[in-house]
């Protein structure tokens, strides 16, 4: 009852999908009421049926009815019921349902939010949605079958994955990966419909822009929970290994950055219309290669889902929209045109041109190194992995390009600057650049990579504070306005711009944490008898005794250590070994003490409850909590500058003497 | 679907078609593609070696921190297992505790470490805090690993009495795994 339900709802998902995708392109080359009218209620319909076909799922995990092959493979009784709800993204074919209700959900509101505006390109937009929303219904009802019909269905269930089940965080990373990434659909179908149209106008930029942010504040939020996901439970005491799947978000993310600044100066300038579409496009494929790494079993990785059929459907995909895209651009790119010029002297322009330009040579560079594998493997039949001394060599000095890059080019002036000008602008923020590089020497920062991060971390983030605040000082100086009142009218006005410095001075501390925590860590292996103590740095912790906790649906030893810092106690942590119901293999789970400046972090190696022994890493991790405190103000950042400025406020941003001002007013 | 959207591109306008776009990008996405089909429906653990079957090619290399170097000939007689590692590899990290309980507790089979591609003073540290239980021998110029053909860490080679190898294992191995390829190497049949 159940899977013919899920598999109708699907089917009806294709069907409003594949006649949305048509019904859009006739009406984007022949408008009319009508055609609009009925692209959008497909559009619409699309997303119900996948609501309604998740709600199905939902419903089937939670009743636990095995007859629904998707939860005969991932389904327990024997688990809490937060995982059967998070158990429809824990497992491949899960995974691509939920891909298709945040894709619903996109689709409509992105349809709905843009229904009256963009008459000319809103049509094809459509179409080219419901396109790929069509490929991921025809995946749900093909290859992938998360309905299918188990005929003698069993009384229980495995469970998902041990791993996936561990940790809170992995309730939250699918979402925001997903949305991160699926959300991606929307700039690309716009960026399509501006190429079919023939047309990137200033007013078609905006949305096109926001859009993107959206999905990029997602996928930034995405990739480091991914990263601290990793860093709380696979228990080697890293965030970022360079793994394919971690590449495979990063790539997406690299581009989506790139083509957030290169649309300013299609805002601002009227420039790079064609290099700003090709990002988004490139975005989107990235988005469906980093899908099809997870999903083909192609890539060796600790986060991707087991071989299956799918692959090879997501490739042919991958193939359709390249070519789609790479035709159309061939057609069209010449048709964008450009309004204006690009300054190529030292100014902001030529920077945000640099700064393309190294984010596109990362993800080359990224690219190459996940790819690069599978080539030899194609080539000479044996299997290499160029691992982490290639990407550390290559993106340190990439990052610190960026890192400077994003301090000099708001320091600099839009237009050509004049050589007093360029003093003016460069030399102040050498003083942050000494502070912060002194500091990090006093702190004992020798190697040379973390002294040039912090050299230019502080010249950035000085930059990056003068500049946040620089709209405010402005109206103290010249208004009289006091500094409440100042702040709150410069917010008004120039929203988008403040949100992008809180975004800019997020990176410049992600960057600087990243800097010190691989670098300034230490470490030890120790084996523990009970009552032993061992010290690391200023840490004393003794090993307490093994306890054995059981839940539902595993059971645990774990390690209770006392935890002393300079003498004085920090509570205890309960590092542990966890056997979860039908696993074989015991699931290390490590326990860490996050502190502001560094985590000490204990991970169990092997333990035995009967003799009273545990064999212990123990690493002591600074600045790691500031890579996520970092990241929820790029995040906020993001945020802040999608909130609209106030009505009526836009006209009075331009005023005289807010030349050096970047985004103002321009959203 | 994909004639779909491209039949919409065409009926606009005249194009004019932009080769140098064209050319650039079916220049990144061809090879791309090539590769990814070329993979598809491979295990990425399956390895194919052509060294197995073979004699394991002879080194006499020097362990971390000096010593005595040790010769593989010297250790005919009984199966051997080589481990190609790195401290800058993940994998490596995961699979050295089961590599170094392994070589503690079974009795009759020698376990070597050879160092791929790093440095000495990290790795004497890595295992004085990891420990150990069988040599890691350093690979100076690297002609060790290329004579076994190692591409990338972790490798690990399992050798029969007689010298040959038996089999080569890509990626971290577990317990589990060395035994089973262990009895390979002992000659517990293939």
């Amino acid at each position: 009852m159940v899977p013919t339900l899920g598999r109708t709802l699907i089917l009806l998902a294709l069907l409003a999908a594949s006649a949305g995708a048509i019904v859009g392109f006739a009406t984007g080359a022949r408008p009319n009421a009508a055609g609009w009218r009925w692209a959008r209620r497909l559009a619409y319909a699309f997303a119900a049926f996948m609501a309604l076909a998740n709600l199905t799922m939902e419903y089937a995990l939670l009743t636990h009815d095995f007859s629904v092959s998707y939860v005969a493979h991932v389904g327990s009784r024997s688990v809490p019921t937060w995982v059967s709800i998070v158990s429809l993204w824990s497992s491949l074919e899960g995974s691509i349902l939920f891909w298709g209700l945040v894709m619903g959900v996109y689709v409509a509101v992105a349809t709905w939010r843009k229904a009256d505006d963009h008459p000319e390109y809103m049509p094809y937009a459509v179409g080219v949605w419901l396109a790929c929303g069509a490929f991921f219904s025809f995946l749900l009802a093909g290859p992938a079958q998360p309905f299918a019909t188990i005929p003698n269905p069993a009384l229980d269930g495995p469970g998902p994955n041990p791993l996936l089940q561990n940790h809170y965080l992995m309730v939250i990373h699918p979402p925001f990966l997903y949305s991160g990434y699926v959300g991606m659909t929307i700039p690309f179908g716009l960026a399509s419909a501006s190429l079919l149209v023939g047309r990137l106008g200033n007013d078609f930029i905006r949305p096109l822009r926001n859009f993107l942010l959206v999905s990029w504040i997602f996928l930034t939020c995405a990739i480091v929970l991914g990263g601290w996901w990793a860093y709380e439970v696979l228990g080697w005491g890293g965030y970022w290994a360079w793994d394919p799947v971690e590449n495979a978000s990063f790539l997406p993310w690299l581009t989506a950055t790139a083509a957030l600044h290169s649309a300013l100066l299609v805002e601002r300038k009227g420039v790079l219309k064609g290099w700003t579409v090709i990002l988004v496009l490139a975005t989107y494929l990235l988005t469906i290669l980093g899908t099809f790494m997870t999903r083909s079993g192609v890539f060796n990785s600790v986060h991707s889902f087991t071989q299956s059929a799918i692959g090879p459907t997501i490739l042919a995909f991958l193939a359709a929209a390249l070519l789609f895209s790479l035709v159309l651009l061939a057609l069209r790119v010449d048709s964008l045109g450009s309004d204006g010029r690009l300054e190529t002297g030292p100014s902001r322009d030529a920077m945000f041109l640099v700064q393309n330009l190294l984010f596109v040579l990362f993800t080359f560079t990224v690219l190459l190194g996940t790819v690069f594998p599978l080539v030899v493997e194609a080539v000479r039949g044996v299997q290499m992995s160029v691992g982490r001394p290639y990407f550390d060599k290559m993106s340190v000095p990439i990052g610190l390009a960026l890192l400077f890059v994003m301090g000099v080019g708001p320091a600099l002036p839009w237009g050509r600057a004049t050589r007093q000008q360029l003093r003016g602008a460069l030399l102040p923020p050498l003083l942050g650049a000494c502070v912060l590089a002194a500091a990090g020497f006093v702190l004992g920062a020798r190697n040379v990579w973390t002294l040039l991060s912090l050299l230019f971390g502080g010249f950035t983030a000085q930059v990056t504070l003068s500049e946040m605040f620089l709209p405010v000082r402005q109206r103290m100086r010249t208004r009289g306005e006091g500094l409440a009142e100042a702040f709150r009218q410069a917010q008004a006005r120039g929203r988008r711009r403040f949100g992008a410095y809180v975004v800019h001075a997020g990176a410049v501390v992600v960057i600087a944490a990243i800097a010190v925590s691989s670098t300034m860590g230490s470490s030890k292996e120790v084996q523990l008898n009970r009552g032993e103590t061992t010290t690391l740095g200023a840490y004393e912790l003794t090993f307490v005794g093994a306890e054995q906790v059981s839940e539902p649906h595993r059971d645990s030893v774990r390690a209770r250590v006392e935890i002393r810092k300079n003498g004085r106690s920090l509570g205890t942590l309960f590092p542990r070994m966890s056997t979860y119901e039908n696993q074989r293999e015991p699931i290390g789970s490590p326990a860490v003490h996050t502190g502001l400046t560094e985590d000490l972090y204990l991970s169990i190696h092997n333990i035995d409850g009967a003799a009273g022994t545990v064999g212990l890493l123990v690493l002591v991790n600074p600045m790691v909590s500031w890579i996520w405190i970092a990241t929820a103000l790029m995040a906020l950042g993001g945020l802040v500058a999608l909130v609209p400025p106030l009505r009526g406020a836009t006209a009075a941003a331009a005023a005289p003497g807010t030349s050096a001002v970047a985004m103002e007013g321009s959203s | 679907m994909a004639t779909t959207l491209t039949s919409g591109a065409g009926t606009a306008r005249a194009p004019r078609l932009n080769r140098k776009v064209l050319v650039a990008g079916l220049a990144i996405a061809l090879p791309l593609l090539a590769v990814l089909v070329a993979n598809l429906g491979r295990d990425p653990h399956s390895v194919r070696s052509p060294l197995v079957g073979r004699p394991a090619p002879p080194f006499r290399l020097v362990p971390v921190g000096g010593g005595a170097p040790v010769a593989l000939a010297s250790l005919r007689g009984k199966p051997v297992v080589i481990n190609f590692w790195a401290t800058w590899c993940v994998p490596c990290f995961q699979e050295h505790a089961a590599l170094v309980a392994s070589a503690r507790t079974l009795t009759g089979v020698q376990f070597l470490g050879i160092v791929y591609e790093d440095d000495e003073a990290r790795t004497g540290e890595f295992l004085r805090e990891r420990g150990t239980s069988y040599p890691s021998l350093m690979d100076k110029d690297g002609r060790t690993a290329i004579a076994y053909g190692v591409f990338g860490v972790p490798e690990t080679f399992f050798i029969d009495p007689q010298g040959r190898i038996v089999e080569k294992y890509v990626g971290a191995l577990d317990r589990d795994a060395i035994l089973s390829l262990l009895s390979l190497a002992r000659g517990g049949g293939r």
